[in-house]
């Protein structure tokens, strides 16, 4: 898999920046969020639809339950919680556990993205301040690694439980032995030193099958049988 | 060599099986998940124990667990009832469900990692097998994110149709929950009429995109094909037609004595609880929350359409089921104002076949007939997305199932299960 | 009693019990048809067509299917009794068909406490399927199994109790007894018409149909007790649903709907006699089959204890009010039975 996969630089290049000067729609949320966080005001972000910050992953639970509790923001819907993997970019290797949420009071998308370092993905749970994000976390945890401390569930979800890998990762290559349950698609006898094909032995001396000589060039006709090789040496396998 | 040969008699597939596993195991050891772990309380029987490992979390050690009297119970990825392949694993004493543990994974298909080597385009395409029942929400909230990250705009015409089958495709969808609503309770009947107005829905579906369940029918930038004469002929005769079928098997079921005796009371799921555990959808307004993404952050053409946010109070799987078919009446007057309303003009916006938005981050949210199905993508300039996530929301809802299940019996797992409609192709991903 | 009459005896005994298993099986198959295509027609679609005309030869061709199925037992399953459970239910079914009056003067065995002994036989069905239950070492089956166990304890009791008020007024414990009553005062429904849907909502329960099917829920236990039976023990199982079925049918129309009585035309003597009287028996039993078809084919289940609160709470309570009511009239207005007190 590693030749299909491009560098990927552009991690550096994601996102533009644009000056602080929303529009009316989203006005009232930046000015209540920097209100509140006047430290996140160098890292917000917006356009007409949603409003972004950026903090460290040891701030998420704080963060989160100030925009939902704070009179002036009252964000009480967990839209989503994803994780997103920036590469094992040597300089700045991270993921990101990005949060959106929803208000009736601000017409805008609000979206939270808590940095997570990769050699060491860890960050706290929300499942306290919302039950459902225990699925979101499980799935997190599954598909790329992050630990979330406190979560008193977190096991794998889609994967089969004993699965050694973690699938959404940039640098995920398939492994043959990511697992040893058939669950995870890997069976014991597609291990080739499991096979014994002398159970497989076949007779084809009777058969009336025909067979073509194989050659390098297809023409795509019907090829004759070449005369003093029979059909049994043909069909055996190399 | 003849069939009574004992030598060269054919040997029985069982015994040939039998010889192969303990040839395996003598050489390899035996396959993990067949012996049992040496030392573990689980559930009574020799070699097959739920789960095979001990408990690796707190609550897994919680649920799997025994108490004096109770017993572990699989329902398992094969059942005619759990929709889809799904696993719950019921804790049950006697007939009550104790606890529940649902396992998922057994259709995970891997979407958002292909997905980042797909297209745009074709993005588009891998994500109708999601939430097979919704395949045109399926589409709908990616085409509006990357429209957000190009920077375009798709023409009235294209987001008016783009309403229209939208609706069309949440009419039948909630035509069959109500079908199998009945089905899990088993009255046989009502899925059957359930079916026929699908059947008639997805044959109008199919003269306008060309499929009949995976349409592949929304592009960046609008629609694939205009509404043609077949479209329109068929459309007033399913409009016609719609009220009969839906009502056929609503008669059979909303004045059922047996059905509410049944549903009534039964999985109360409170507006707090639902909005905690991230249910969204008919299920969040059936316990009296009004919130509709429609209404809530209008997308699309629906500021220009008149309708109200429907809710029922209660929460319990008969009100989750009124308000399903509340929802379909809804659609149906939404159907009539769509086309009514109809402008003319193209339905798909000048984009090259491979799009290159800039980087950037964009996040869009539709309501499907689940609940709050969400998008969000990024791209880093290329061809293809960086990252492409989805939120289904049947995934979400199954996050009630343990919360509404402990206390009731085996035959309301399935009642339950039922009205929240989850569909597994959403949750698996 | 010399050899020879012991010799006929035996010969016309083995003979009579051969033709009555012989007859479950066809009428397994016509209820078994009749099921498919009623349930298909009232679901708008059009059910088994191709074998024979309008498919009437489909059920039969799955009788021969279900003979040629592989039999399965499960590894740790109890081996007796997981094969003899089906026979237990069968026969149950079997035997309960001996005191059917099916025209005046056929009668497999002719008793004067027909009515104890049909109720007592039919009971023993619940044996077998709590066998199978628990031998199939599955725990499916076994709620399969218990369930089974308390539904037909539950509704054996309004059952019987239902019937027992007719019983007071005819004065007899006899089925054909109950007919020549009714021929003479009246059908059973007149005077019964309390009882009627007392015994006919049991009769239902007892035979484990839709509505109250919860024992073989398809949707929720896989199919019960008979989830590891394969190939002809589950023919067997389903087989004497069916024929339960029948039979249940047959008993209601024998208590409350004249048996085999045309209304307002005395049959006449001898063969014509019992051939009207055969057909009427038919038409008024398959007439009691179509109706319980049509309430599996409208009709949600019942869940385990709303069925059981419906037995104990309102069906024995009436059924009780039923019989004093009953027992009130045959006393106030000094009515006198057919055969003498």
């Amino acid at each position: 898999m590693a030749d299909l996969r491009r560098s990927r630089p552009a991690a550096r290049r994601l996102g533009r920046r644009r000056p602080l000067t929303a529009p009316v729609a989203a006005g009232a949320l930046v000015r209540a969020l920097t209100d509140r966080f006047p430290e996140l005001a160098e890292s917000l972000w917006t356009d007409d639809d949603t409003v972004e910050v950026v903090i460290p992953g040891g701030r998420n639970v704080e963060v989160l339950q100030a925009v939902r509790d704070d009179p002036a923001l009252r964000f009480w819907w967990l839209a989503d919680a994803a994780a997103v993997d920036y590469g094992p970019d040597p300089d700045d290797p991270r993921f990101e556990v990005v949060y959106h949420l929803y208000s009736d009071q601000h017409p805008a998308w609000l979206r939270i993205r808590a940095r997570v370092d990769r050699s060491d993905p860890r960050i706290p749970t929300i499942t306290e301040l919302w039950e459902g994000a225990m699925f979101h976390e499980r799935e997190m945890y599954d598909m790329m690694g992050i630990v979330f401390e406190g979560n008193r569930d977190l096991r794998r979800i889609f994967m089969s439980p004993d699965y050694r890998s973690f699938p959404q990762r940039k640098d995920f290559v398939l492994p043959d032995d990511a697992a040893d349950t058939a669950a995870a698609g890997v069976v014991p006898l597609e291990r080739p030193e499991t096979w014994d094909l002398s159970r497989f032995r076949v007779d084809l001396t009777h058969s009336t099958a025909a067979t073509y000589a194989p050659t390098e060039e297809r023409t795509g006709t019907e090829q004759e049988i070449e005369g003093g090789e029979t059909l049994a040496d043909k069909s055996r396998p190399r | 060599m003849t069939a009574a040969d004992p030598e060269t008699r054919v040997p029985d597939p069982i015994d040939l099986d039998r010889a192969e596993e303990e040839r395996l195991a003598a050489a390899f050891g035996a396959a993990p998940g067949t012996q049992p772990v040496p030392g573990s309380e689980y559930a009574g029987f020799d070699t097959v124990s739920i789960p095979d490992r001990p408990p690796q979390t707190e609550r897994e050690a919680e649920m799997y667990s025994l108490e004096e009297g109770e017993m572990l119970l699989n329902m398992g990825p094969q059942h005619p009832s759990t929709h889809g392949v799904m696993r719950l694993v019921l804790k049950i004493r006697g007939e009550v469900v104790e606890d529940l543990d649902p396992v998922l994974g057994y259709l995970h298909r891997g979407i958002e990692k292909l997905c980042e080597n797909a297209t745009y385009t074709t993005v588009l395409t891998y994500v109708d097998p999601m939430d097979y029942l919704s395949t045109m929400h399926n589409e709908h909230a990616p085409a509006m994110a990357f429209e957000k990250l190009y920077g375009i705009a798709a023409p009235r015409r294209a987001e008016y149709i783009r309403a229209l089958v939208v609706e069309l495709n949440r009419v039948f969808s909630h035509g069959l929950m109500m079908g199998f609503l009945a089905l899990d309770m088993g009255g046989i009947t009502p899925l059957l009429y359930a079916f026929i107005n699908r059947d008639e829905t997805v044959d109008l579906l199919a003269a306008i995109s060309g499929q009949r369940m995976l349409f592949n029918f929304f592009r960046v930038g609008g629609v694939n094909w205009d509404v043609n004469d077949e479209f329109i002929n068929r459309l007033s005769r399913w409009r016609s037609n719609v009220g009969k079928s839906i009502g056929d098997a609503e008669a059979l079921i909303t004045q059922n004595e047996i059905f509410i005796q049944r549903t009534k009371g039964l999985g109360v799921l409170t507006p707090e609880r639902a909005i905690g555990l991230g249910v969204s959808g008919p299920n969040l307004r059936a316990s009296g929350v009004p919130f509709d993404v429609r209404r809530a952050h209008p997308y699309s053409i629906y500021d220009d359409l008149e309708f109200e946010v429907i809710t029922q109070t209660g929460g319990d799987v008969y009100s989750r089921y009124l308000q399903r078919v509340a929802e379909i009446k809804q659609s149906l007057s939404l159907i009539d104002q769509i086309v009514e309303k109809m402008p003319h003009g193209p339905v798909q916006a000048q984009v090259p076949g491979i799009i290159r938005p800039r980087p950037g981050r964009a996040f869009a949210t539709v309501e499907s007939p689940r609940g709050f199905y969400s998008v969000y993508a990024i791209s880093d300039g290329g061809p293809t997305p960086y990252r492409f996530r989805m939120r289904d929301p049947s995934y979400i809802t199954l996050q009630a199932m343990p919360v509404l299940m402990p206390g009731h019996l085996i035959a309301d797992t399935m009642a339950i299960m039922a009205s929240l409609d989850p569909i597994m192709g959403g949750v698996d991903k | 009693m010399d050899v020879g009459e012991i010799l006929l005896g035996v010969g016309r005994f083995v003979l009579a019990t051969t033709l009555l298993l012989l007859l479950t099986v066809p009428t397994a198959f016509i209820v078994i048809q009749m099921e498919m295509k009623i349930i298909a027609q009232m679901q708008l679609r059009f059910g088994p067509n191709r074998i024979g005309p309008w498919g009437i030869f489909q059920s039969t061709i799955h009788g021969f299917k279900v003979l040629a199925k592989e039999d399965t037992t499960p590894d740790q399953a109890d081996r007796p009794t997981f094969t003899m459970a089906p026979w237990m239910v069968f026969m149950a079914a079997a035997m309960s068909m001996l005191v059917i009056p099916w025209a005046p003067g056929l009668v497999a065995v002719e008793s004067s406490i027909s009515v104890v002994y049909f109720f007592a036989v039919l009971g023993l069905s619940v044996v077998g399927l709590l066998v199978a239950g628990w031998a199939s070492y599955n725990k499916y089956s076994l709620l399969g199994g218990l369930r089974s166990a308390a539904q037909m304890v539950s509704y054996e009791i309004p059952l019987t109790l239902s019937v027992v008020g007719l019983v007071v007024l005819t004065g007899s414990l006899s089925f054909t007894e109950m007919i020549e009553w009714q021929r003479v005062n009246g059908w059973g429904i007149v005077w019964q018409f309390w009882a009627f849907p007392i015994f006919f909502i049991a009769a239902i329960a007892e035979i484990n149909r839709t509505p109250f099917d919860m024992v073989e829920a398809d949707s929720e236990i896989v199919a019960g007790f008979a989830t590891e039976y394969s190939g002809m023990r589950f023919g067997f199982f389903f087989f004497a649903e069916y024929v339960a079925l029948f039979i249940m049918s047959a008993i209601v129309v024998t208590l409350f709907f004249g048996g085999w009585l045309i209304p307002f035309v005395e049959l006449p003597d001898g063969i014509l006699g019992t051939v009207l009287g055969l057909l009427a028996f038919f038409i008024k039993t398959y007439f009691f089959v179509f109706v319980a078809v049509w309430m599996r084919t409208t009709l949600p289940r019942v869940r385990v204890d709303q069925l059981m609160g419906m037995a104990w709470k309102w069906l024995l309570p009436l059924a009780l009010v039923n019989l004093f009511v009953t027992a009130a009239i045959v006393l106030i207005f000094n009515l006198q039975p057919v055969g003498g007190a």
